[in-house]
């Protein structure tokens, strides 16, 4: 399709970018309105089928959550910053918290602390298994897709019994947790596991262990380890190519250095790779969320609060904690109240915790104001976004879903 | 006998039962492919929902599991907005769609579906040569379609259309010739026949049948082997600048292109309207006959679509790869297979 | 936490060996080790940390301190390869002039930091010098060229009026 205008005509315009094609060669636009794109736009140089140059063009739902939340209280900053990715609220509120914590000085208590690492674990797997189907639909494998959110609201409704709200929980808050799990959620747990143990094995077989998808995703990708470091790829794809790499491991926070699990790391780089890792980090989550399960067992209607922020609670939240009142009952349970005056003292605080999609890093700053100072978020996807860049050149037009869908993209999240 | 009569029976004989109008128009032409497509995309949908632990289509006639969900589909598209972007080829871009559905319909024109000789459409001599001719002209309309859409999408959909086109349609042909290579002749009728003592030819000669299967299964791209126009990348490919009833048609276009294979498939390799032995008259010697071969090839059809819950999308290089390193060397073994079986007379 | 300590002052020491004189100063903040260097060391220093063994860059923080009239820049940085560092974040930080925001780009040093950088380009309005591919990222050309990360630009109480100069956006309005 050449183009009319020669490029010594065109008139710089503001938002125009003017980039001039080597010879046979023509840009493809996949997205934004595009129905393998999402909310994002992948523009495409193309050499016959061969891709050879791709940029990577973000911010389509772009928010900027770091100037909001420099004009919101420090706790209003939750909810905030959940909105990047609902799917994984525990995960990505986690590190701030942590790093206001770490300024407060507050350290949660131990039952909050395996709370914290339940919801995690359990927001992981709704989070692997959503990657999972829109990876499995970019394939043209409508049946991955349909059982992968068929499976996830097993876990969403585990969530919703422990926090009260499907997705955006905005469950952790400094100092604790924002309420305990009701009593029959161990059993249901249970069973949750043990269902999504058998079913990882159905998705191995009509997916992963399936001949047509495996001849789309072997050798697909490859990103070998020094590519994936040099990139600062992370979580499960950074994983996939044979680093050893997570912060649960490298830098336990919250239960993790309690409870006993693996890493799975794969050698081989490729689509397929990334794939099989965020089947068994699901199967690890699953081992996590059991021991964790087991632990709240032994350990029952400890406090789940900081005492400086427990005092302040109100008698019904203290009622409802001690068992007198149902847990979804008609009563309204309001934050203590020390939440909504808080001011932290000044400093700088630097957090990184694992979540679903990798590495969830937030740097915040405070002048001792009742808002941040500045608060920097880097989301795990806008770290994978370069891989992009630099890995598909080279494949086929056909190779970009396979490489696309297998970085687990997200572009709320990316965008922030 | 008076006039009504004879204006019946000129309606029945002359008209409706006129080979070439009822072949082409009633069954198992456009009407049998209307309902059978609405069987095959509900049986698909039900079947892919049942795989996948989900309802499928329920909201239009709940009380007979939403059959009539495509009468709906169907109405959405003849009342949606037709839009012809600006940059379009005009002419080409309306006709292409049109002709692609009547061209490929026509190959029931020569097909025989009953033994009686007054119900021929044609003369049935090379009624199997001319069939497989025909099928392979309408996929040049969808080239022509992508090049007058004017759309970068619709453009590299439409090279990878005739990639897989020349790759598939190849291996169909061979496949399909195969049997004439069993038998000697190119007629239809004697093919079936043939099969009439119950030896199938596509239990003789099952590699020709399965390689003939994968080549219409490829070359119709029905999803999820919709290589052409794999939505994830390109959009609809060569369908993209369409909206409305003309996307309809270019959807209904693969259906019945996947049909009038499976019509084929159904006489060449599964016996046709065996074992149903026609006899004079217009429901013995020709409606039911034809009956019998749109089940047959509706179970075909059935088959076809349910691999869509089992199986994801190649890409277009190992569509082709497959083609042209596996499949053709089979489709010349299919081809040795069916010498061997005709010089030895197991047939 | 007696062993934790001990690590961190060696591990400063460490740094210290290794960067030298280019050390401003050297904090242990909440959660990383902030390393202050002059502007004109920063390549340098980058260079050094990275032979050492630091192979990563996990964000690129830009701070206004627009009652000081500077910007802070810190890149923090870390392991994957060295299991030992991957324990420790360093902030590999620089001071620059608010006026004229300029400093070397580390892209070509740590790929990782290129669209960080372009990131921060566009929030910011910093320069990074020598960086392959400075184009707005995330933002249209209009909201980039307000720096809306800056501390004087204000954000009207969650209402979507963001002050755009219309009048002057209209005029380059090219549809």
């Amino acid at each position: 399709m050449a183009s009319n205008i020669s490029s010594g005509s065109v008139p710089h315009l503001p938002g125009m970018e003017v980039t001039e094609l080597s010879k046979n060669t023509y840009e493809v636009y996949i997205g934004p309105a595009h129905p393998g794109s999402g909310h994002m736009r992948i523009i495409v140089e193309v050499d016959g089928d061969v891709m050879v140059r791709v940029d990577p063009d973000i911010g389509f739902v772009h928010r900027t959550m770091e100037k909001l939340a420099e004009g919101r209280d420090w706790i209003k900053n939750i909810p905030l910053f959940e909105r990047m990715a609902i799917l994984d609220a525990c995960n990505i509120t986690l590190p701030y918290v942590e790093a206001v914590e770490r300024l407060l000085g507050t350290e949660p208590p131990d039952r909050a602390r395996y709370l914290r690492t339940l919801l995690c674990e359990i927001n992981r797997i709704a989070s692997h298994l959503y990657g999972m189907g829109i990876f499995g639909v970019f394939l043209g494998h409508s049946t991955l897709y349909m059982w992968a959110f068929g499976d996830r609201e097993v876990f969403i409704d585990l969530a919703e019994q422990m926090t009260g709200a499907r997705l955006t929980h905005s469950y952790p808050v400094f100092g604790g947790v924002r309420r305990d799990i009701p009593d029959d959620f161990p059993e249901n747990a249970r069973k949750a596991t043990k269902y999504m143990r058998n079913r990882l094995n159905e998705y191995a077989k009509i997916f992963l262990n399936n001949p047509n998808i495996r001849s789309r995703l072997e050798n697909v990708g490859i990103m070998s380890k020094n590519l994936a470091t040099e990139l600062g790829i992370v979580g499960p794809n950074l994983r996939a190519s044979g680093v050893r790499y997570d912060v649960r491991l490298n830098e336990p926070y919250e239960a993790y250095g309690d409870v006993e699990f693996e890493i799975p790391v794969f050698e081989e780089g490729d689509s397929l790779a990334r794939a099989w890792a965020r089947v068994e980090e699901i199967r690890q989550s699953l081992n996590i969320i059991e021991q964790a399960v087991d632990w709240l067992e032994k350990h029952p209607r400890e406090n789940f609060m900081h005492e400086k922020f427990w005092k302040t609670a109100p008698k019904l939240y203290k009622d409802v904690f001690s068992g007198q009142i149902d847990y979804a009952g008609k009563y309204r349970v309001k934050l203590m109240p020390l939440f909504a005056s808080l001011k932290v003292p000044p400093g700088k605080a630097f957090a990184r915790v694992e979540a679903g999609r990798g590495e969830m890093v937030y740097y915040v700053e405070s002048d001792g104001e009742d808002v941040p100072y500045r608060v920097r978020v880097v989301s795990p996807s806008f770290r994978n976004v370069i891989a992009f860049k630099y890995l598909m050149p080279g494949h086929r037009l056909m190779d970009l879903p396979a490489i696309y869908g297998s970085f687990d993209y997200f572009p709320p999240e990316w965008d922030r | 006998m008076n006039v009504w009569y004879l204006i019946y029976r000129v309606i029945i004989d002359d008209i409706i039962f006129y080979p070439p109008i009822y072949q082409f128009l009633i069954i198992p032409g456009l009407i049998a492919a209307l309902i059978v497509a609405l069987i095959i995309i509900w049986f698909e949908r039900k079947a892919a929902a049942f795989v996948q632990m989900r309802y499928g289509p329920r909201e239009i006639a709940p009380k007979i599991g939403g059959a009539i969900q495509l009468v709906a589909d169907l109405t959405r598209y003849a009342l949606q907005e037709i839009i012809i972007p600006e940059t379009v080829d005009v002419l080409p871009y309306l006709l292409s769609p049109i002709i692609m559905i009547i061209l490929a319909l026509l190959p029931l024109e020569a097909v025989p579906i009953t033994s009686i000789r007054t119900y021929y459409p044609i003369p049935p001599d090379y009624s199997l040569l001319i069939a497989v001719a025909l099928s392979t002209l309408s996929p040049l309309f969808i080239i022509i379609m992508s090049w007058a859409s004017n759309n970068k999408f619709a453009v590299v959909g439409g090279v990878r259309e005739s990639f897989i086109i020349t790759a598939y349609e190849l291996i169909a042909v061979l496949g399909f010739l195969s049997v004439a290579a069993m038998t000697q002749s190119f007629n239809l009728v004697q093919i079936v026949n043939l099969q009439m003592s119950g030896k199938w030819f596509g239990l003789l000669n099952p590699i020709a049948l399965l390689v003939v299967f994968i080549a219409v299964l490829m070359s119709t791209s029905g999803f999820p082997f919709e290589i052409p126009d794999s939505e994830s990348e390109l959009v609809a490919g060569p369908y993209t600048e369409y909206t409305g009833l003309l996307y309809g048609l270019n959807m209904g276009g693969a259906y019945i292109k996947r049909w009038v294979f499976s019509i084929l498939i159904t006489i060449v390799f599964l016996g046709g309207w065996a074992p149903y032995r026609p006899t004079p008259g217009i429901i013995t010697g020709y409606f039911i006959p034809s009956l019998i071969i749109s089940i047959k090839a509706l179970i075909v059809m059935a088959i076809m679509s349910f691999l869509r819950s089992v199986y994801g999308r190649y890409r277009v290089d190992q569509a082709l790869g497959i083609a042209w390193e596996i499949l053709i060397p089979l489709t010349l073994v299919a081809f040795g297979l069916g010498l061997a079986e005709a010089y030895f007379g197991i047939i | 936490m007696v062993g934790g300590e001990k690590k961190l002052i060696s591990i400063q020491d460490s740094l210290k060996n290794v960067l030298k004189d280019n050390i401003i100063s050297i904090e242990q903040a909440k959660g990383y080790i902030d390393v202050l260097v002059p502007t004109d060391k920063l390549v340098d220093s980058a260079k050094k940390l990275k032979e050492f063994g630091f192979d990563h860059v996990k964000s690129v923080t830009a701070v206004d301190y627009i009652a000081k009239k500077q910007f802070k820049i810190t890149y923090h940085i870390s392991s994957y390869l060295n299991e030992e560092l991957s324990k420790y974040i360093i902030g590999l930080s620089t001071i620059i002039n608010r006026d004229d925001p300029h400093l070397p780009s580390l892209s070509k040093i740590w790929v990782s930091a290129e669209f960080q950088e372009r990131e921060v380009y566009e929030f910011f309005g910093i320069i990074f010098d020598d960086h392959p591919d400075l184009r707005l990222l995330l933002l249209t050309p209009v909201v980039a060229a307000l720096k809306p990360l800056r501390k004087d630009f204000v954000v009207k109480e969650e209402s979507d009026n963001i002050e755009v100069d219309y009048a002057a956006y209209n005029a380059t309005k090219w549809w």
